[in-house]
């Protein structure tokens, strides 16, 4: 965390979506500036349709988009890149690939060797706890293993920056909080950037270390609030005594609230 | 599968367990439907037999079976019959493995890009729908009556199943699936063989046996309207001939020859390959 060369910079960033019927535009994203430093998680959470995944797709280099800039490590981004690694809301790890051969993809397109592949692979399959799983293929795995999987692929192919998209909004209540304890465990192991896209105000609050609130559409940077406590101390059934985390998750909840009832009067 | 037969393997050994009791009515089944057809075909080579010794004239309107099998022993004797044999089934061979070989290829190339995907999808449709001997008359004013007309019908009618079966099916892949790969820093050709290829497999599994089976209508119509060879030859001189029973002998050999491949080559493979894929993508 002392370090202070950002890895992800945005800079007025700002997203039209076409509409090709009634020849209007959605706005989805109003210059949006943000900067993620090495070893930080940040969450942005803010309102349904504010503009997370628009963010999130144009930093992946699946949306081209027009007006600001976008870079990471200094390269400005201009599609898809190894640089930066995707978790998905719905899982996309391949059907037709088995747990340690899709963990494996981004090193075998990279043409890693086999050997040194899969002791890479081996190491992540074990962080995430798939060990066991190697041979199973997606559909032999329940939801939550699904998105470990998914997780460990995005560590093992080691981009400069993890982008998630809500990625644990597809499971069980029970799955996801150990799901959330497990990756708080992952990003201090591993000292990865990350970018988390969440709509759930507990779970913003509980992973990050800067909490971006947007606003409701156009996404506006609103607020931002820190977080500072310890990696080893977040568990969840500690947190709800934390003054630090209450206080935190209060306010990023209000700021929320009126973002959600901003979006309702529309 | 697996799983039964790991049931059997755990029961004692002579004990007759579920799988052993599945295997043996599916065995009964087998020979039921063995006896059927060997009834059904006696039926309709005795009624053959009685319709042909009925009418007058049979050598020249309908030849009875056993002068169809005397025509072609004389045929095998003479070498006629496996020359003109091997000279179609290397037709098909060679123009369906061309068809396969570019069709495939092509299918995923044009699924690369959706919006290409999308506008190409009608017009392969069109072009898989004109059938092969739609085709011929153009065929033949450009090449004349030549083999080149016949494998270029070939190509074409295997060629357009196949591509346009490969191209639905790249489009049915979800698209979450390529942008996976793609944010791994998959080039087009590595999304081309890692996603699009193994994603279509089970439309080209299907799309194969469809191009095969046209391919091979391709090459008897082929070589009646412009061979020189080959089965669709031997029919069709028949009829010019009078040899009446050389001409049902290639069509039972058409025939014949299209359900064993079909039967034990053709459909094994596209069943194997859809079940599994089934399995691997459930
Ligand atoms: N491909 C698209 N074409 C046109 N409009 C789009 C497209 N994708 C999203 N939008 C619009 O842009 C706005 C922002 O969408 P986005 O998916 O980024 O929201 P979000 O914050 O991720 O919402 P949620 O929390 O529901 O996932 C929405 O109003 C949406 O309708
Ligand atoms: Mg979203």
């Amino acid at each position: 965390m002392n370090a202070v060369s950002a890895k992800l910079v945005v800079e007025g960033l700002s997203h039209h979506y076409p509409d090709e019927y009634t020849g209007e535009s959605v706005h989805a994203l109003e210059d949006i500036n943000l900067e993620l430093y090495e070893g930080e998680l940040v969450s942005v959470v803010g309102p349904s349709g504010c503009g997370k995944s628009t963010l999130l797709n144009i930093l992946a280099g699946l949306l081209p988009y027009k007006v600001g800039t976008a870079s990471v490590d200094g390269n400005i981004i201009d599609g898809p890149g190894p640089d930066r690694g995707v978790v998905f809301q719905e899982h996309a790890i391949l059907p037709w690939r088995t747990v340690a051969k899709n963990i494996g993809h981004g090193l075998e397109i990279r043409g890693i060797l086999k050997s040194e592949r899969d002791r890479r692979v081996q190491e992540f399959i074990d962080l995430v706890g798939l060990t066991g799983f190697e041979d199973k293929y997606p559909h032999e795995l329940s939801g939550g293993m699904k998105q470990r999987c998914q997780v460990a692929r995005t560590l093992c192919s080691d981009p400069v920056v993890m982008l998630m998209d809500e990625p644990f909004a597809a499971v069980d209540a029970q799955t996801r909080i150990t799901l959330q304890e497990e990756l708080n465990r992952i990003a201090q192991a591993t000292q990865k950037t990350i970018l988390f896209i969440t709509h759930s105000v507990d779970e913003a609050a509980f992973l990050a270390d800067r909490c971006l609130v947007f606003s409701a559409r156009p996404g506006q940077l609103k607020e931002i609030v820190e977080i500072n406590i310890p990696r080893e101390k977040r568990i969840w059934a500690d947190m709800n005594n934390d003054p630090d985390f209450i206080t935190a998750r209060d306010r990023i909840l209000k700021s929320v609230r009126e973002e959600v009832s901003v979006a309702k009067e529309e | 599968m697996q799983k039964k037969s790991s049931v059997s393997s755990l029961t004692q050994p002579g004990q007759r367990t579920a799988f052993d009791r599945f295997m043996w009515q599916f065995n009964q089944l087998l020979k039921i439907d063995a006896m059927n057809l060997v009834i059904l075909v006696v039926v309709i080579l005795i009624g053959w037999s009685i319709i042909s010794e009925s009418i007058p004239n049979p050598a020249r309107y309908l030849p009875s079976p056993l002068a169809v099998v005397l025509s072609s022993v004389d045929m095998m004797v003479k070498g006629l019959l496996p020359s003109y044999f091997s000279d179609t089934l290397t037709r098909l061979v060679i123009g369906s493995a061309i068809g396969l070989a570019a069709g495939i290829p092509f299918g995923l190339l044009l699924g690369l890009n959706r919006t290409v995907a999308d506008m190409f999808h009608p017009m392969m449709n069109f072009f898989q729908s004109v059938s092969g001997i739609a085709i011929f008359p153009i065929v033949v004013i450009w090449y004349g009556n030549s083999d080149m007309t016949v494998l270029v019908v070939i190509l074409y009618t295997s060629f357009f199943p196949i591509a346009f079966n490969v191209l639905s099916g790249v489009r049915e892949i979800p698209i979450r699936y390529v942008n996976a790969a793609r944010t791994l820093g998959a080039s087009r050709y590595q999304v081309m063989k890692d996603v699009l290829f193994p994603g279509a497999m089970p439309h080209i599994a299907t799309g194969s046996r469809l191009s095969i089976g046209f391919a091979w209508r391709a090459v008897i119509a082929g070589e009646m309207l412009a061979g020189r060879q080959g089965l669709g030859w031997m029919i069709f001189t028949g009829q010019d001939t009078d040899s009446t029973a050389e001409v049902i002998l290639g069509m039972v050999m058409i025939g014949l020859t299209w359900i064993i491949l079909d039967h034990y080559l053709l459909r094994p493979i596209e069943a194997d390959t859809i079940e599994r894929w089934g399995l691997v993508q459930r």
